[in-house]
């Protein structure tokens, strides 16, 4: 595979695994929550996050990409997985890119988007009062090919957290 | 310059066009900006994004140190944002040796930072200071370009 599309895949491993850390062990009614007049719940954070990645896919297949809302946001949760499993696969068979589409600017785009918005899952899950144990992610097991919902556990995390809620334990 | 160098430089400097415009023209009293008494408010996150990136700097030397930087104030804090992105920038310009894979740079400060920027949007809206959408496909970014003059957006929408 291209050097560049590597990249590219390996950020969309780590968009899995950050994602993956912001809803593992999540609240049963997290999907839902809301916390404030425009502000997007899980569910529909993830709801977008697929839409960008499916959007920068049809870079690859053409047409559009509307995904619809899903009865449960264990479902949405598995559609996002499906959506990055699929533009994964184009940028390891070196599919061509229509429309002039680079790898710069799929990058700057749907995949930034979808990492900011990972960013933002974690925030509704200390304001939903169950924030995520923090750890040193530059060594987090992250490959390329694990791109579905099963991520690897933390490798480091951190010993001690300030900002913990009571009776958490390292 | 590898490409994977290249494009690690272009992530860069998406997070200096994204960050910037998560920064910009902030509600007064933004920085102190708390959604709830266990939330880091916008001054706090803007300070731990500079610490990330220089601990990025230093992991590339092959020196990796961190520090816990107290947050300033926040044009003082959005201009050391702006630093730390050049100072890590010029250093992946350079001919110098990266001590860490492109790929570990990326998931671990790089994109640590895009997730705070997220969180910056997010509190902007609750705040009541919105940042608009746009569409980042047609942004003018480009690698070497992460400094305050960031470009204007193409496409914005709300």
């Amino acid at each position: 595979m291209e050097d560049r599309r590597k990249l590219l895949n390996h950020f969309l491993a780590a968009l899995a695994y950050r994602t993956q850390k912001a809803l593992r062990e999540a609240p049963g009614d997290f999907g839902s929550f809301r916390v404030g007049e425009g502000v997007r719940t899980p569910a529909e954070l993830v709801r977008h996050m697929a839409s960008v990645l499916g959007y920068a896919r049809t870079f690859f297949v053409g047409g559009h990409y509307r995904p619809e809302p899903l009865v449960s946001f264990a479902e949405e949760i598995q559609r996002f997985h499906e959506v990055l499993g699929l533009l994964a696969q184009h940028l390891r068979d070196g599919d061509p890119m229509l429309e002039g589409m680079t790898e710069e600017r799929l990058l700057q785009g749907p995949f930034s988007d979808a990492m900011t918005h990972a960013g933002q899952l974690a925030l509704l899950r200390r304001l939903a009062g169950a924030p995520v144990p923090p750890e040193n992610f530059i060594v987090a097991e992250i490959r390329e090919e694990r791109l579905g919902p099963d991520q690897a556990q933390p490798v480091s995390p951190d010993k001690e957290w300030p900002e913990a809620p009571h009776g958490w334990k390292p | 310059m590898t490409d994977k160098r290249e494009l690690l430089r272009h992530t860069v400097a998406t997070l200096a066009y994204r960050g910037g415009k998560a920064v910009a023209d902030a509600p007064k009293g933004f920085a102190e900006f708390r959604a709830n008494e266990s939330t880091r408010t916008p001054g706090q996150i803007l300070a731990h994004i500079g610490d990330l990136l220089d601990w990025g700097l230093s992991t590339a030397r092959g020196e990796q140190a961190w520090h816990d930087s107290t947050p300033r104030a926040w044009d003082d804090e959005i201009l050391r944002f702006f630093a730390a992105l050049e100072a890590f920038d010029c250093y992946l310009a350079s001919d110098d040796e990266l001590h860490a894979p492109e790929e570990k740079l990326f998931q671990g400060p790089v994109a640590d930072a895009l997730t705070h920027v997220g969180q910056i949007a997010i509190l902007r809206r609750m705040a009541g200071g919105p940042i608009r959408g746009e569409n980042y496909f047609r942004a003018e970014i480009e690698a070497g370009r992460v400094g305050a003059d960031q470009a204007l957006p193409r496409v914005e929408f709300d």
